[in-house]
């Protein structure tokens, strides 16, 4: 006791270490790759200073991989959360097969992301995947989509298949948010006459309003840092169509070989993460994580 | 006996005890292969082992897709490896790295002269760096043009021979109700991508770079920039399906919904595969449309590393490995081409009896040996991957309609003659 008060950060010590071992140094030895010129063709790892920002910044693909990312978050984040909130709220819901449906709905959360990205590629396929077999038979198309070949039409492609790996998670949340809610609170608003838009916006939202916040972060983080489904069903194509920012790091570091260009876009996309999470939090209302 | 004596057997016993097994200790080579045909890969290791007591062959496998960033983080990180699966554009990036030791390293020399006379030349090429050999083949082929005859006979259709009677088939085979006559695999993160497209530009009898290794194919008169033109025409006629993998060519071109394809000649012994395709037999090689109807040339071949190289027992037993599965008399290298219709680099093998029957199952060998006799390899150079992984994207660009083709073309070409400068100094 007298050991513990006196000296805390001796106790703290071997899991700073961990810290430190695990994510300080590989930090520390991605910010010094982003400086040196790492490359496989050139052995000395030379001290270039921001020569490799530079050179990530003003290249062929930073500019797309961009605004392709910060589109793909718009799109994603929300998205996952205004369907995955609906959905959370339906399933809330007791009925018969309820159960069932619930323990359906947390597939994907099971399914690496290179299989979901494979998986959707199946159904996207212009010949015999699902999508377009169902509207052909349905006499809506006489003609293939090509949902992963045109490049407007791959990106909507994209944002769907990362749209259902992430549900599961968000459903979850926004259900163990909603267990928390008195059904009765509900039940008397309900006899005094609350429709079911009035219930939600005022007895509702409130409840779950800081775990929505929570899982727009964490959505906008996730969409923002994608790269498997990416890579496996589009491989940032066609062109640049949904080359992303996180695909641009693997593409720098073991497509072209240039570490020091790699770790320079990572710690691009940090800078760029950190700005999303404090955009996010200053536009939410000061007293959003304090009871009311 | 007294204590020291006793002391001093005692240590005799125990020092035999744990030296001589030591001294028999198996060497196990680690092998890495992409995971095409694993059950036959492990299956010729294992015939090795018998025939070489004392070492053993532990095979690690990765996808093709995922092999090459895997290779480059075993050699950068010291994982033990002693013989990998090495591709021709790999070679220089790789040797110019200090991953791979050349074969002159490790082979007799009057042994490797041997095989070398029976290797054709764009095989030999692909495995040379800087004049030393650093591999034997596992694989040598060519990108080729496949069509479908019944499709082509139904249609009152030539086989083509230029890229413009190509696209004059396509589009009258489109008229007549097929919604895509050409199936082109797609996937800009593989290096297929940009080999098939090179193999077109030698079917027109073009090259992308000059002897000094200098970009050419910014140049409007140039055949790769004709050949673009010519994709991305198609593209915008709409007369392209395109699909990520050859795996997928193989089921969709025997839908029969398509006539055309440029793939790997072992997928043309999976579409005519009778057992396993509804379509088999409907398909065959036509010469690479184009003015000489050449191809490219490729071979995937069995390195062996330098870590290997270091140690005279290990790269001892990594050679023999390597004679085993690619040297004479080519048991291996024949039992690939009999059983999987794979290609290789020993010329012998085109006379063998065997290798003849089992091919004219699935292509007509002379059509065939015409396509290889007209093949040359292409441009490997330290920086051809870096460039390719580049460039790629931007082919993909201009055939989908994102950009143009001259700024395509401008774009790779200004980035391949920087890397060559860059490189150069």
């Amino acid at each position: 006791m007298w050991m513990t008060s006196r000296f805390p950060a001796l106790w703290l010590l071997p899991t700073l270490l961990l810290v430190a071992t695990f994510t300080l140094f590989p930090i520390g030895h991605a910010l010094w790759t982003s400086l040196h010129q790492v490359m496989l063709l050139f052995p000395e790892q030379e001290w270039v200073g921001l020569a490799n920002y530079r050179a990530v910044v003003t290249g062929e693909y930073f500019g797309v991989a961009l605004k392709n990312s910060l589109l793909f978050t718009l799109w994603a984040a929300p998205l996952v959360v205004v369907i995955g909130t609906a959905t959370g709220l339906f399933l809330h819901r007791r009925f018969p097969g309820a159960a069932i449906l619930r323990s359906i709905v947390l597939l994907p959360w099971v399914l690496p992301g290179a299989i979901s990205a494979v998986l959707w590629t199946w159904v996207f396929h212009p010949s015999w995947g699902v999508i377009n077999t169902l509207l052909r038979k349905l006499g809506l198309i006489d003609r293939s989509i090509p949902w992963l070949s045109d490049p407007e039409l791959a990106f909507v492609s994209v944002v769907t298949a990362h749209i259902w790996t992430q549900l599961p998670f968000t459903i979850v949340l926004v259900m163990a948010a909603l267990s928390t809610l008195n059904r009765e609170v509900l039940e008397a608003a309900e006899i005094d006459g609350a429709s079911a838009g009035q219930r939600f916006a005022h007895i509702v939202l409130p409840h779950i309003k800081a775990i929505l916040v929570v899982l727009l972060i964490y959505n906008a983080l996730t969409a923002f840092t994608t790269y498997d489904i990416v890579y496996a069903m589009t491989g940032g194509g066609p062109g640049t169509a949904t080359t992303l920012l996180s695909f641009q790091i693997w593409k720098e570091s073991f497509s072209m070989y240039d570490f020091g260009a790699g770790a320079s876009v990572a710690f691009i996309v940090v800078a760029i993460s950190a700005l999303l999470i404090i955009a996010i939090t200053k536009a939410m209302p000061s007293d959003l994580f304090t009871d009311s | 006996m007294k204590p020291a004596g006793l002391i001093a057997a005692a240590a005799l016993a125990f020092s035999m005890v744990t030296v001589a097994p030591a001294a028999a200790e198996d060497i196990t080579l680690e092998f890495t292969v992409w995971n095409y045909s694993l059950d036959t890969i492990q299956d010729n290791a294992r015939k090795f082992e018998t025939e070489n007591p004392g070492i053993k062959v532990k095979i690690t496998d990765y996808t093709w897709p995922d092999y090459h960033d895997s290779l480059v983080l075993r050699f950068r990180g010291n994982t033990p490896t002693d013989v990998a699966y090495v591709g021709q554009d790999w070679l220089p990036a790789w040797a110019a790295a200090g991953f791979l030791a050349p074969l002159d390293d490790v082979a007799p020399a009057d042994v490797l002269d041997g095989l070398k006379k029976d290797i054709a030349g764009f095989s030999l090429s692909d495995m040379t760096y800087k004049e030393k050999l650093y591999g034997l083949p596992y694989y040598a082929d060519t990108i080729s043009f496949i069509y479908n005859k019944k499709v082509l006979e139904d249609a009152g259709l030539a086989v083509p021979k230029t890229w413009e009677e190509v696209m004059a088939a396509a589009e009258k085979l489109k008229a007549g109700g097929m919604e895509h006559p050409i199936v082109y695999e797609f996937d800009q993160e593989l290096p297929n991508f940009f080999d098939a497209f090179v193999s077109q530009v030698y079917g027109r009898g073009g090259d992308l770079f000059d002897k000094d290794q200098k970009a050419i194919f910014d140049n409007p008169e140039n055949a790769a920039y004709k050949q673009l033109q010519w994709l991305t025409e198609a593209f915008k006629k709409d007369l392209v399906q395109q699909e990520t993998h050859e795996s997928k060519i193989i089921p969709s071109m025997n839908t029969g919904k398509h006539a055309f394809t440029i793939v790997f000649n072992y997928v043309l012994a999976a579409l005519n595969n009778a057992a396993e395709q509804p379509l088999a037999g409907q398909f065959a090689l036509a010469p690479m449309p184009g003015e000489t109807h050449a191809a490219l040339g490729f071979t995937k071949f069995y390195a062996v590393t330098a870590q290997a190289a270091k140690d005279p027992a290990r790269a001892e037993a990594a050679w023999k490995f390597v004679n085993f599965m690619a040297g004479k008399p080519y048991t291996v290298a024949k039992r690939w081409a009999v059983e999987k219709g794979l290609g290789f680099g020993q010329v012998p093998l085109f006379d063998d009896p065997d290798v003849q029957a089992a091919w004219n199952k699935w292509v007509d060998s002379a059509v065939l040996k015409q396509q290889v006799a007209t093949a040359h390899g292409g441009v490997w150079t330290e920086w051809t991957s870096v460039w390719t992984a580049y460039f790629r994207p931007l082919l993909a660009q201009a055939m989908v309609g994102e950009a143009s083709v001259d700024q395509v073309m401008k774009a790779g070409a200004q980035r391949w003659n920087e890397l060559r400068e860059k490189m150069r100094k």
